[in-house]
């Protein structure tokens, strides 16, 4: 916690350096905070690296250009998560995009009755959720975001992420039930 | 106390996200593609110049600009000295808005 405080106070004066021009400020700012970035990007892009780093590096230029809008309000971690969000948004509205952020009907593929593998399974039942109830469930509990960080980068009401991460849950938890039983036979035989 | 089963959830998913990825030259290909910064204040300046020279233009052939210059020497506040001024600020901080407006949008 008092790592978050420090971490976002060194956010905080890098940005005001790089707002004023110093574009050294700006790189610590892009190696701090890139790797986050990309692996929100590949997470909403189920896996598709390549255009999770385009759209990584879109999201870094659109910062450098719009610093003067950072205030301070939010971290500067989840401004730039939102920004990142925002142009994931974008790339799935162009058509030419669409096929490739379009997630996997992986509720359609044909999956054993019971897993082989836990993460596996929970992969599976992750896309069966909604792209809302995926989207919360990433920037809570994956990142680590609390809600009203989470509202924010999502640009959705505090309740509405509040009730997507207890859906996408509830669904979570139904479609391992198999898992949860297996473990219970064997805990009781 | 949280359900032991939604701390379950919420480690296995935790699990099965990746992490930060590994920089491999990322942020070196972004800062090559940085462009250089604006300085925002040339616009204004550019702005407030070209409208009070609109402004001076516009008055120049009227008899207005005159003599509220002559009662501004005088130290005379007229109504055409007030008019002249007002003129020229509004002409000038309109230049500069668009100015502005139109930097910030590129």
């Amino acid at each position: 916690m008092a790592d978050d405080a420090a971490a976002a106070r060194v956010d905080q004066a890098l940005a005001a350096r790089a707002r004023h021009g110093d574009r050294q400020a700006f790189e610590h700012l892009v190696r701090r905070h890139q790797g986050l970035v990309r692996a929100q990007l590949r997470r909403l892009l189920h896996g598709d690296h390549s255009l999770a780093d385009d759209l990584a590096q879109e999201t870094f230029l659109l910062a450098w250009r719009k610093l003067a809008q950072f205030r301070g309000d939010a971290q500067f971690s989840t401004w730039l998560y939102r920004i990142a969000y925002t142009c994931f948004l974008q790339a799935r509205r162009q058509p030419a995009q669409r096929e490739r952020t379009e997630p996997e009907r992986m509720d359609l593929l044909q999956a054993p009755a019971h897993g082989i593998d836990l993460q596996l399974d929970l992969q599976r039942c992750m896309g069966r959720l909604s792209a809302a109830e995926q989207a919360v469930l990433l920037h809570c509990v994956q990142m680590g975001l609390s809600h009203d960080q989470a509202a924010y980068v999502l640009a959705m009401p505090l309740g509405t992420v509040k009730t997507h991460a207890l859906r996408g849950k509830a669904k979570l938890k139904a479609c391992l039930a198999a898992w949860r039983d297996d473990d219970s036979e064997e805990t009781h035989p | 106390m949280s359900d032991p089963r939604q701390r379950d959830l919420d480690t296995l998913l935790r699990r099965e996200f990746e992490g930060p990825v590994a920089d491999d030259g990322f942020s070196d290909r972004v800062l090559r593609q940085l462009p250089p910064r604006r300085n925002l204040r040339w616009p204004l300046w550019l702005g407030l110049s070209v409208g009070a020279s609109a402004a001076g233009l516009a008055l120049a052939r009227t008899p207005l600009l005159r003599i509220g210059w002559q009662d501004w020497l005088a130290g005379q506040l007229s109504a055409a000295g007030i008019g002249m001024w007002l003129m020229a600020m509004g002409i000038a901080w309109l230049v500069a808005a668009w100015a502005l407006s139109a930097t910030a949008s590129r």
